[in-house]
């Protein structure tokens, strides 16, 4: 049963995308859990079902591919034309607005014109212009650790407590590393790394830190502050001590979450199986997919349900990182409004939840949040997650200055894994990308 | 079911040619999805040098995607077998069933390079552990099937080099074009901006130029992404060196470790012209971190020279212009330039009925100056006799350097009497000059100017009229003793002379300057 508001959506569906026969292209983003691209498709064909004179198609693009591609449309609009609807992470907002690329959606998405969603996304959302918003919160995650009780048996008496700071995770990372010789064994997994080191990797522990890639004012770099190297180093410190493994050949040969038990994984992803109490009925694709991904095996070997979690060590009072990604609409496209009123019809709850639901994340939409986040069996752990995150800023030149980390963290990953990592390169690296966000700031 | 998977195969492949490398790898892991009955299948490159293999596309339950994943192969897998002895490799593990075709070719270099440079990579084939294994025999099946699929692959990379090619080909026409045809500054160096950007599409292009005189970089213009062009006269840089990157680079000092670090998406080329450095050409992809292309970086290099000249043309251009209109001594227009301003001018007064005056002035005993200290001490006073006059002019006023040392100014709505207390004021500040002569007895010399003034509508209704009233009223003066001022209309009616002595003449300008109401050379 579809109500008024869904009517009137319906109706703007109808009116926007079909007009013309204009076939709807979106770009999602891609992801290391299969089961977001099969919900997507899952969503769509719902989609197709309810609106049958509207056609959509998607495809998944890697974020250095989405970057390329939006890129290529600037340099060349007519020979790269974007997408109509665009998955992106929320903090390419400013910059690609204010390069021109994304339509105004404050006035056509509802949830955007009543401001809808927790108040730390609106943050963000746009900085210098409250009444006006250029992409659409959709999903978001937030780094975590899940410990497996079993494992900690005689290594640590109070989780809850020694696992808070980042000093008690490494002291129990070090005492189950020790204790346990089985071959295979992993104490502390990482299950969504690209296989490098990366910003995702890095960033969540800068923030425990109080680090970050910029000063409050965003008039200069931090990346050799202090707080920033500090956090880079400690997630490095994990890779040279070999607690993670950098471009795993088991996660080659088997999937992103080890074959055997681990102790530790952190991951922003709710583990497979450890859905809400109050989970919605998933969709057939969803289903399909789990049974086809091996990951849901993996880390339910053992029992996904065995892992409690904590809040990202160093971030026991809140105020860690979350990672949003929104919606957006291309200014290019054909028909902005039908584009409009799908990015509507996406955030309605009963769309929405079953996509977020399948690849253990949360939605932004603010009732709906909320309601998953009461709804939790962890939800004690997630309320103090989400207490008070903090979102990436979505300042134009923030996107880059990620970029130029992420160089610095692939040339250091490769030093690491050929053994010929010293402290010096970290500072030389983090030196070099501050140069190179410093003079970014200075021309945008 | 063998030919509809093989039709469907080639059919996608024929299209995807077009759609690009992307859209071929795609449709090629479909066909082979769907010929081999697999759960998924995933694209690898190589990277040789770290052991590395890139995931550049994946197919798996009826959806394509790109992911960003770098692994290596553990020493002895199946995958590490097949990538050395590029023969098929299965292997069965609680994950699933899997199948390794390696492959390895030579193709021509995607940057631009002149060799043939190495492409290896691995398709992994995948079924659930539920699912029958790869047989030897379907091992082989698959792997012939992703060889033929490969050669197409090297197929589509030629084709997508061939369109590249012919991209270059006619940016390199047509920029050739653009930078022949730049000539006027302020139009050029936008042409050579907005060519630079329309083939090339850099996230930003800068200009700099080199100001000699004062020793400094001088901002120009910015083009951005979207083909914006503006000005970025405020940069300035000092030209020393360490005292910016920029100027360093000019000066050709070495640009160390963060210029290294910047090379792959900023190319600092310096503009030069037989050997003389004249400015800085910066192109970078610093916001979007894209590498720029070698091949796109050995176009635009070979384009500097060019790109130099059109600067260089383009600046010369408007110097020769500038010395065709205007005296280099005495920095005032010259008389060609002062007779088409004079037709506009005179135009618009009588069009408007405004009034128009003209000033004719002369340095009195100048020939005596230029015999008896010589020229180099004429051209001293010429000069400072321009740039006073240039100094007390409204923006309006036209002056120009009429020949020798006949000096006109002309003074759009500007009355008779205001045009003889701008001609009083002239000829105050000239007397109080002091050239030095410091072989002569008086060690200076000292200046003064007769001057005729004539005015529209009151004295002359056409061009011609006005100039000869102007020069009669100058002429008066000369006979009448030099270093003072008539206006024509003043003047004594003739009896069959050119004019009559005239009244007591600082009498009458104090007369003209107290009821004057408006000030002509004022600024």
């Amino acid at each position: 049963m579809r109500g008024r508001a869904g009517k009137r959506r319906a109706d703007n569906v109808r009116g926007g995308v079909c007009a013309g026969k204009h076939i709807m292209r979106i770009w999602l983003l891609s992801d290391y859990n299969h089961k977001k691209h099969l919900a997507f498709k899952s969503m769509l064909s719902r989609f197709s079902v309810a609106f049958p004179e509207a056609e959509a198609e998607f495809s998944v693009k890697s974020r250095r591919s989405m970057w390329e591609s939006l890129f290529a449309h600037l340099r060349d609009p007519k020979r790269n034309p974007l997408a109509d609807v665009m998955e992106i992470p929320q903090n390419w907002t400013e910059l690609f607005s204010r390069l021109g690329l994304l339509a105004e959606l404050a006035s056509k998405v509802e949830p955007l014109a009543r401001r809808r969603y927790p108040d730390f996304i609106l943050k963000e959302l746009c900085r210098h212009d409250e009444a006006r918003a250029f992409s659409a919160p959709w999903w978001l995650e937030a780094p975590a650790l899940f410990f497996r009780p079993g494992a900690l048996e005689g290594v640590c008496g109070e989780p809850g407590r020694e696992l808070a700071s980042w000093e008690g995770f490494r002291s129990a990372l070090d005492k189950v590393s020790a204790g346990v010789k089985k071959r295979g064994f992993r104490a502390l997994a990482s299950p969504y790394s690209s296989g490098a080191i990366g910003t995702a990797d890095v960033l969540p522990r800068v923030w425990g830190r109080r680090g970050g890639l910029f000063s409050d004012d965003f008039n200069r770099a931090t990346f050799t502050r202090e707080e920033t190297a500090g956090g880079i180093e400690d997630w490095l410190e994990l890779a040279v001590s070999g607690k993670i493994e950098l471009f795993s050949p088991d996660r080659f040969e088997n999937g992103p979450f080890p074959v055997e038990q681990c102790a530790f994984i952190i991951s922003s992803r709710k583990l497979p199986g450890q859905n809400s109490r109050k989970a919605a009925p998933q969709s057939r694709a969803a289903r399909s997919g789990q049974r086809c991904a091996k990951t849901g095996a993996r880390a339910a070997r053992g029992g996904a349900g065995e892992f409690k979690v904590l809040p990202y060590p160093g971030c026991s009072e809140g105020g860690g990182l979350a990672l949003v990604y929104n919606l957006a609409v291309s200014a290019s496209s054909a028909d902005i409004s039908g584009a409009a009123a799908f990015v509507s019809w996406a955030m309605e709850p009963e769309n929405l939840g079953p996509f977020t639901e399948s690849f253990g994340v949360f939605p932004c939409f603010k009732a709906s949040f909320e309601e998953l986040l009461n709804g939790d069996r962890e939800a004690g752990a997630y309320r103090k997650i989400f207490s008070a995150p903090e979102l990436m800023p979505n300042i134009m030149a923030y996107p880059t200055a990620e970029l130029l980390l992420e160089r610095a963290l692939w040339n250091l990953s490769l030093k690491i894994v050929r053994r010929d990592y010293d402290r010096e390169d970290l500072t030389r690296e983090l030196i070099m990308a501050q140069g190179e966000a410093d003079y970014l700031l200075s021309l945008y | 079911m063998k030919k509809t998977a093989e039709n469907s195969y080639g059919a996608a492949a024929g299209q995807a040619f077009d759609g690009g490398r992307d859209a071929f790898l795609q449709a090629a892991l479909e066909a082979v999805s769907a010929r081999f009955m697999l759960d998924g299948a995933s694209f690898y490159e190589y990277d040789e040098k770290n052991a590395l293999l890139r995931l550049r596309l994946r197919q798996a339950s009826g959806v394509a995607f790109e992911h960003e994943e770098n692994l290596r192969p553990a020493p002895g897998s199946a995958a590490a077998r097949a990538l050395e002895s590029m023969q098929p490799a299965s292997a069965s593990s609680p994950g699933g069933r899997f199948l390794y075709c390696a492959f390895k070719f030579d193709c021509c270099d995607p940057s631009g390079g002149k060799n043939a440079v190495t492409c290896s990579g691995l398709i992994r084939l995948e079924r659930s552990a539920r699912r029958r294994r790869f047989s030897a025999a379907e091992a082989a099946r698959a792997d012939a099937f992703l060889r033929s699929f490969l050669r197409d692959y090297y197929r589509a990379e030629y084709f997508s080099l061939t369109r590249k090619y012919d991209k270059n080909v006619s940016a390199i026409t047509e920029l050739t074009e653009v930078f022949a045809t730049a000539l006027r500054v302020r139009d050029s160096f936008r042409h050579i901006l907005a060519g630079i950007q329309t083939y090339f599409g850099f996230d930003r292009v800068r200009l700099y130029l080199i100001d000699e005189k004062n020793q400094k970089l001088k901002g120009e213009l910015s083009a951005d992404i979207r083909g914006q062009i503006k000005s970025i006269s405020y940069e300035e840089i000092p030209l020393e060196a360490g005292a910016h990157r920029f100027a360093d680079i000019v000066l050709g000092r070495s640009s160390g470790a963060f210029m290294e670090r910047y090379k792959d998406c900023v190319l600092y080329m310096p503009l030069s012209v037989q050997g003389v450095t004249i400015g800085l050409l910066i192109v970078d992809n610093l916001l979007s971190q894209q590498r720029i292309e070698p091949q796109e970086l050995a176009m635009l290099k070979s384009f500097g020279g060019q790109i130099a000249l059109a600067v260089d043309n383009a600046r010369l251009f408007d110097k020769v212009e500038e010395l065709s209109l205007y005296d280099e001594l005495t920095k005032l227009p010259l008389r060609r330039y002062f007779n088409q301003r004079f037709q506009e001018e005179f135009y618009r007064a009588e069009r408007f009925k405004q009034p128009l005056a003209l000033v004719w002035a002369d340095v009195d005993h100048f020939k005596e100056i230029n015999d008896t200290y010589g020229h180099q001490i004429g051209d001293v006073a010429l000069r400072e006799v321009g740039r006073v006059i240039l100094a007390n002019l409204r923006k309006i006023d036209f002056p120009c350097r009429y020949g020798g040392d006949e000096i006109v100014i002309l003074l759009p709505q500007a009355t008779g009497a205001e045009a003889l207390r701008l001609a009083q004021r002239l000829s105050a500040e000239i007397s109080e000059l002091r050239i030095a002569v410091p072989f002569s007895k008086t060690r200076e010399l000292r200046l003064t100017l007769s001057i005729g003034v004539s005015t529209f509508p009151q004295d002359a209704a056409a061009i011609e009229t006005m100039l000869e009233k102007a020069d009669d009223a100058l002429y008066w003066v000369k006979s009448h003793g030099r270093g003072k001022i008539a206006l024509y209309s003043d003047l004594p009616p003739a009896n069959g002379d050119k004019a009559k002595p005239a009244p007591d003449m600082a009498q009458e300008l104090k007369t003209s300057a107290a009821g004057g109401d408006n000030d002509a050379g004022e600024k």
